[in-house]
């Protein structure tokens, strides 16, 4: 009895670690023979690899790397490290039963007898492809900031170094416009013109701004509590002088309040723009602008009197780059892209249609407070 | 120097480090009757402030310039009790402005603009001492 005890007690102690390695989950936990074929398979193995115990003892470890890793002699590298360091470590990508890749922490151990001779390995590996994917999105995140922050760097940068000239060049133009106002009609005109020019190279800049910044992520706003006519007769009162010289005439229909939190700038950077289409496209006839509230919504309506869109343009003017398509008529066609934009920015949207008495309706669509 | 009737009272300082910008802002508003220095950064013009005998009445500044941009000099005027008072305008060519940082600066306007845009934020600072004196 005194000598079978403690060799029960061992067979005990080894069947009960044995368990405890068959029902770890978190890991793969196996022996390997001396020539790497695996010789037993726990439940993470199972988990975490994919194969049933049958179907994988008596296989080469090679089996669990990527073909790869496989022709470059991985495999026996780390086992052969292992015999040479009692250990081998390393993270990769390992291969799944299904062909699915894991990313692996992988450490292999080696076994000796007493006199020094190989007995086999242990290996034991953990998936770690969700702490690589959590590290990639982190890594990611901190990419897109950079993004961010080099993009703000450089719209500041260009958005300065276009401005400033511009501004001299624009004050320039103003007082000598103002010296000869009263002396000579003809210089004077000449002068408003290019003024005139510098105030479209300004718009151009800020729409050439706003492009490289929506390409680059959402705009961002400025809200403050607002009423949509004032933003109206903001903008009617900037165009007055081109609706005279375009021979128009702007009528504006409020009806009633219409509060929003909006970005006002932008509300009226949208309606600039309508207006500026309107003068453009169908010069001579009256532009109706019409303020009204759907449920929820605000609803602002430019019509003009001219000849409308072509029909295949109607779907396409607020894209990128596109403009109606006489080509004579100038300018990016970056306004509408824009002015969409910052329609969705706001929650809202903007369309145009036909009207069937004739001309084009540009709608802008605010959600109201 | 304009004197008399045309004066303006004290004169206004404009901070930009472009030379164009300078002369422009400094031709619109002289042609108009105010009395205008200039300085090419935030350290000059802080060191001008600090050699005057009397601070200027409105200061007209500009974000983006070496050495000392826009928004350090409004920090310096904020902590010198006697540069905090005058009245500034911010005039910046940028895209972004920073508005947490402007919170000593009364106006904000972009460029490029109008000289009646330059004279009314002038007049609009002038006004707002007035009261306020």
């Amino acid at each position: 009895v005194t000598e079978v005890a403690p060799r029960a007690r061992a067979l005990l102690a080894e069947e009960q670690f044995r368990m405890l390695v068959e029902s770890v989950r978190d890991y793969a936990i196996f022996l390997l023979d001396p020539r790497g074929h695996v010789q037993s398979w726990n439940e993470g193995a199972r988990a975490i690899k994919g194969y049933e115990p049958e179907e994988i003892i008596g296989r080469h470890i090679s089996v669990f790397y990527t073909p790869e890793a496989r022709d470059a002699g991985r495999p026996q590298e780390l086992l052969q490290l292992a015999v040479e360091q009692g250990r081998a470590e390393e993270e990769g990508w390992r291969v799944r039963r299904d062909g699915t890749r894991f990313w692996a922490d992988v450490v292999i151990t080696s076994a000796h007898d007493a006199s020094g001779q190989l007995l086999g390995f242990t290996k034991v590996t953990r998936d770690l492809t969700d702490r690589r994917k959590m590290e990639e999105e982190r890594l990611r995140l901190v990419q897109a900031d950079e993004a961010v922050r080099l993009r703000d760097e450089f719209l500041s940068i260009a958005s300065h170094e276009l401005k400033t000239p511009l501004t001299a060049l624009q004050l320039q133009l103003q007082m000598a416009h103002d010296s000869v106002q009263l002396i000579d009609d003809r210089q004077a005109m000449r002068l408003a013109k290019a003024m005139r020019a510098g105030d479209r190279l300004a718009d151009l800049i800020e729409a050439l701004l706003d492009v490289s910044r929506i390409a680059t992520g959402k705009l961002t706003l400025n809200l403050e509590e607002m009423e949509l006519a004032d933003a109206v007769h903001e903008v009617a009162d900037r165009v007055r002088d081109g609706v005279v010289r375009a021979g128009s005439e702007l009528r504006i229909n409020p009806n009633g309040m219409l509060r929003g939190r909006w970005d006002r700038l932008r509300v009226e950077q949208v309606m600039m723009n309508f207006l500026s289409n309107a003068l453009k496209y169908a010069p001579g006839t009256p532009i109706e602008v019409t303020l009204s509230r759907d449920d929820k919504t605000a609803v602002v309506e430019v019509r003009d009197h001219g000849p409308g869109l072509p029909p295949e343009d109607l779907d396409r003017v607020f894209g990128r780059f596109e403009r109606a398509s006489d080509p004579g008529l100038g300018g990016l066609g970056l306004g509408l892209y824009i002015t969409r934009q910052i329609a969705e920015a706001h929650g809202g949207s903007v369309t145009v249609r036909n009207e069937t008495s004739g001309g084009a309706c540009f709608t802008l669509r605010l959600p109201l407070l | 120097m304009t004197v008399g009737s045309l004066s303006r009272t004290s004169p206004v300082l404009i901070v930009d480090d472009d030379i164009d910008v300078r002369e422009s802002f400094s031709d619109a508003l002289e042609s108009r009757g105010f009395t205008v220095l200039t300085a090419s950064n935030g350290e000059l013009a802080l060191v001008l402030l600090r050699t005057l005998p009397s601070p200027p009445g409105v200061i007209l500044l500009d974000l983006m310039m070496p050495v000392m941009d826009g928004y350090h000099f409004l920090e310096a005027c904020r902590k010198d009790p006697a540069l905090a008072e005058i009245p500034v305008a911010v005039i910046s060519a940028g895209h972004a402005v920073d508005q947490s940082r402007l919170t000593n600066a009364s106006l904000v306007l972009r460029k490029p603009l109008r000289a009646e845009a330059l004279v009314g934020a002038v007049l609009e600072l002038q006004s707002q001492t007035r009261r306020a004196g």
